[in-house]
């Protein structure tokens, strides 16, 4: 690419990134700061305390786990679902495109409200309630509908002379979709499995109707609950917690956005 | 290749059917020996000395087990649960919902399941009691008061005890601004909460929830939206709930704040002093009562053995030397006379506390189910006042 | 051009180059590739949107939620909704808080995009830094946006003082709908610049060295190249982008309570279906017709983006 001196570039980029992350910066100023100041707005921890991270790292680690699991558990189901069928949609003349399309907008516009409730009565009857797997379901409705527009419209993009070629080579779809399609689509894997991940992760609405019960097995933002009482809050150890539990995924979230990477499709055309 | 293909598909929809049928092995269904305990005190965790005191009183042959929920979750929850015939045996439910419990046929008669319900203060139990049936009994409550910062006061030369009617409140709220420090911080957020906080100060002036649109209600609207209006209170209180209204008088820059029994334990460690909130023309204004009434929730499939150990658990939690420590756990005053007694001896914060419990109003008692049209009044009337520019 | 030629696909998704193949094995693989999707769509999605339009046909209180004898309604309970004069304010509040939104966080994700498409030094580090507002819980979130906006001792008032402006009563009630507007866009921001990002990803970098070497400057490379080949990203992204902020509740809830101008049609449905507004009656059928009605907001667009993106290929 352009090789010119780029560290004014990089000068601007850190102050917006400062300034998106000034939210987090006050989260972690709020964690470090007695309960007598959390209200003083002062810019860093004047009264610092280290008694909110002590508390929360012995309450909270084990929700931490739970949420991890849940949220790879959706990661990957939304894959499993919406990987093929996107393949459908993009490559094979699927009829009912529209049809499905049109379904998918539909079913994120459902309240998550009627979607609890549903997932309740049928997971009442099943015996999946308070359960990871009743929880890895439920979550990946919101994922799905989303993974599978995205992925179907990256993969629309896509150079089809390299499909075709494949075709007349003989592979058979199932190969064709395993060797080229999933590998050409690693951009938007990606950013479908960020995404998925994310909204597992702060998923609060089904884990409170669907997994309450669930004790130990809680993901984090169900044990957040621990420092709220009906009439006290315990802001401190709650903003610690969520440092705590930021700090894992931030690094998977910047690991895994170094794999968006440029040049993908225009490599595979060379070749 | 087609045949190919459909066995890939096969494949994955077997993978997919393993871990569907994985799952359901995960899942803990109830079994017949299991209590179910539904409280709203979900910052009492697995390893809370509550937990442990709630499953003592389990009986030979049982467990139970204990789910805490957000207060404004709990009956919603406990509304799809009664519906899909998957109820807990017990849940506690905040006061003011009992009529809607009752109405919606979610709770039992306690009495008919061989509770004793005899000795009970009847203005604590008021409430739970709805055409002369109980479908539940309230162990305590809580109540609100007026804390005031010493410090702060000295400093404005202000005597708490001169404090006896609005007047008097708005003089010593208007010197302590004019010393330098804040005045007042409330919760006057939307919704059951802010009402809470609003029937002090609309009893205060001799409000009637029978007609909330009233001399009384605008009175109540005026003072505590003048409070804003001179930047004695701050902005925040439309938005502020009773905890942010604790947190920013922990700042130590307010005179006075609003709040509830449950902080006595923090006002005592800060050196707060706490006075009765007065009445729009001296006297003491009566406050809302505060708590839980621990209800046998509808079971669709009857257990005659189940509802026996059921009620065993409810008397434990309640009988004799027991009631003192829920009530301890709760940081409440009992709904007894001889055992609040007990309680102030034990702990000296609790003298003050004691008068307010005992003149204290149920929020539905006079209203019933209408209660929740009320709140919704006062509760819109309350956001517009304070968002006065 | 790389990008988005499609000779299989004509507008109306009608079957025309199946040479190589027999109709029958095409058409069977694709419904065999979208079974799982079918049969996931079928059964989690019909039975819940079923279930909304049934509750918003009957007359539902927390009692006959219960009891099950819900007495129908018909369209009585739509007819109180769009006649309450509460709802054409909350749905004009709706709009602007959902345009608006949608218009900051495109266009700031989209320069955010395009910025750090340029290699510098840090830019993957910092580009993966900026989702990590996605991973605060959103209680956590709208709390210190709350906290941030408190018209006494918040912080953005504090940087406003700072230059000598007066601070702003953020959270009151007439313009607490630009203060959620304004958090709101800022939760937006990652995902519109992390889809557009990997957008840009897969456009060819010999196009951009090609006009280079015709004398087109970097804003007309912008226009020319990267804005049009973004095209079929930018819809989708908009799409999803209306869709989600249209039924954001959490953020709005947390910091306002959907109280003052802030409170939107979904917020409103929120309340009424939990009871946790003002008013503590639960009010299922109401809820479900303001869904419905949220529902049918959503399908218009989503007919107007199938419209654009069927002309869009039928340009090809």
């Amino acid at each position: 690419m352009r090789h010119r001196s780029t560290w004014w570039k990089t000068l601007i980029a850190v102050v917006l990134t400062l300034i998106m992350l000034f939210p987090i910066y006050w989260m972690i100023n709020i964690s470090l700061t007695k309960r007598r100041s959390i209200r003083s707005g002062d810019l860093y921890p004047r009264d610092f305390t280290l008694t909110n991270f002590s508390s929360a790292f012995h309450t909270e680690m084990t929700y931490l786990g739970t949420s991890l699991l849940i949220a790879v558990g959706v990661v990957l189901l939304t894959l499993v679902i919406a990987l093929p069928s996107s393949y459908a949609i993009a490559f094979l003349e699927l009829k009912g495109r529209r049809t499905i399309n049109f379904l998918l907008i539909v079913a994120q516009m459902i309240p998550a409200v009627v979607m609890a409730l549903g997932f309740y009565q049928i997971y009442n009857r099943i015996g999946l309630l308070d359960s990871i797997p009743g929880l890895i379901i439920a979550d990946s409705t919101v994922a799905v509908p989303f993974a599978v527009m995205l992925l179907s419209s990256f993969m629309t993009g896509m150079p089809h002379s390299i499909i075709e070629a494949a075709e007349i080579d003989g592979a058979s779809r199932w190969r064709v979709f395993t060797t080229i399609v999933v590998p050409l689509s690693r951009n938007s894997i990606v950013t479908t499995s960020l995404f998925s991940f994310l909204w597992a992760w702060s998923d609060f609405m089904f884990a409170s109707t669907l997994d309450s019960g669930g004790g130990r097995m809680r993901p984090i933002t169900m044990g957040l609950y621990d420092f709220i009482g009906a009439q006290n809050q315990e802001w401190g150890p709650l903003m610690a917690t969520a440092v705590l539990a930021s700090v894992p995924t931030a690094i998977l979230l910047i690991v895994a956005q170094k794999y968006v990477a440029a040049g993908v499709t225009a490599g595979a055309i060379k070749d | 290749m087609h045949n190919l293909f459909i066995k890939r598909f096969a494949t994955i929809c077997s993978a997919v059917a393993i871990v569907a049928s994985l799952a359901a092995c995960g899942s803990s269904n109830q079994s017949a020996n299991t209590i179910g305990f539904w409280d709203p005190y979900p910052q009492k965790n697995a390893s809370s000395t509550w937990e442990a005191f709630v499953k003592r009183c389990a009986p030979e042959g049982y467990k139970i087990k204990r789910t805490g929920y957000p207060q404004s979750d709990l009956l919603n929850n406990l509304t799809t649960a009664v519906k899909a015939g998957n109820a807990p045996q017990i849940a506690l439910i905040d006061n003011p919902k009992m009529p809607t419990a009752v109405d919606a046929g979610l709770v039992t008669d306690i009495k008919a399941a061989g509770i004793n319900t005899k000795g009970y203060d009847s203005n604590i139990e008021a409430p739970g009691i709805i055409d002369h049936v109980q479908y539940g009994i309230s162990y305590g409550s809580n109540a609100l008061g007026l804390y005031y910062n010493p410090k702060i006061l000295e400093k404005a030369g202000v005597d708490p005890a001169s404090i006896k009617d609005w007047a008097s409140l708005n003089k010593a709220i208007e010197q302590v601004v004019a010393s330098g420090s804040k005045g007042i911080t409330f919760a006057g957020i939307s919704g059951e909460e802010g009402t809470f906080q609003f029937l002090p100060w609309f009893w205060g002036a001799e409000g009637d929830l029978k007609h909330p649109k009233s001399q009384a209600e605008t009175d109540a609207l005026n003072l505590v939206s003048d409070w804003v209006r001179k930047g004695w209170a701050p902005k925040s209180v439309s938005t502020d709930n009773q905890s942010a209204a604790w947190d920013a008088f922990l700042t130590d820059q307010y005179g006075f704040s609003e709040n509830g029994s449950w902080q006595a334990e923090s006002a005592k460690e800060k050196g707060y002093g706490m006075i009765p909130i007065p009445g729009k023309s001296g006297g003491v204004a009566p406050v809302p009562t505060g708590g839980e009434f621990i209800t046998i929730p509808t079971q669709k499939k009857a257990d005659k053995d189940l509802s026996k150990a059921t009620a065993k658990v409810i008397n434990c939690l309640v009988d004799g030397d027991n009631l003192k420590k829920t009530n301890d756990e709760m940081v409440y005053l009992a709904a007894k006379r001889s055992v609040r007694n007990q309680q102030v001896q034990e702990n000296q914060i609790w003298a003050p506390w004691v008068k307010p419990i005992e003149q204290a109003k149920g929020r539905t008692s006079d209203i019933g189910l209408k209660y929740e049209d009320v709140s919704a009044q006062l509760s819109e009337d309350l956001q517009e006042a304070l968002n006065q520019r | 051009m790389s990008f988005n030629i499609h000779p299989l696909q004509d507008s109306d998704g009608s079957i025309r180059n199946s040479k190589k193949r027999g109709i029958h094995s095409t058409t069977l693989a694709a419904w065999g590739f979208a079974m799982p999707l079918i049969v996931y769509l079928a059964v989690f999605y019909v039975t819940p949107l079923i279930q909304n339009i049934f509750m918003s046909l009957h007359r539902f209180t927390r009692r006959t939620f219960v009891t099950g004898d819900a007495p129908w309604s018909g369209i009585q309970v739509y007819q109180e909704v769009l006649g309450n004069p509460k709802f054409w304010t909350i749905l004009v509040q709706t709009l602007l808080f959902v345009v608006l939104s949608i218009i900051f966080q495109y266009s700031l994700g989209l320069a955010l995009a395009v910025f750090f498409n340029q290699n510098f030094r840090l830019s993957a580090v910092l580009r993966g830094a900026f989702l990590v507002p996605w991973l605060l819980p959103p209680m956590i979130s709208g709390t210190i946006w709350q906290w941030m906006m408190d018209a006494d001792t918040g912080v953005i008032n504090k940087v406003i003082g700072f230059f000598g402006g007066s601070p702003i009563w953020w959270l009151q009630a007439d313009h607490s709908l630009w203060s959620v507007i304004i958090a709101n866009i800022w939760l937006g921001i990652p995902f519109n610049m992390v889809i557009l990002y990997s957008g840009l990803q897969n456009i060819n970098q010999d196009l951009y060295e090609a006009a280079s070497l015709d004398g087109c400057n970097y804003w007309q490379r912008f226009w020319k190249i990267t804005f049009p080949l973004l095209k079929p990203v930018t819809m989708i992204t908009l799409l999803l982008g209306f869709v989600y902020t249209l039924k954001t509740v959490d953020i709005i809830w947390i910091m306002t309570k959907g109280t003052g101008t802030s409170r939107t049609l979904a917020t409103w449905a929120y309340e009424m279906a939990f009871g946790k507004g003002t008013s503590a009656t639960i009010r299922y059928s109401e809820a479900s017709v303001v869904g419905t009605i949220l529902i049918a907001i959503a399908l218009i667009f989503a007919f107007a983006y199938l419209r654009a993106q069927g002309s869009e290929r039928s340009k090809q």
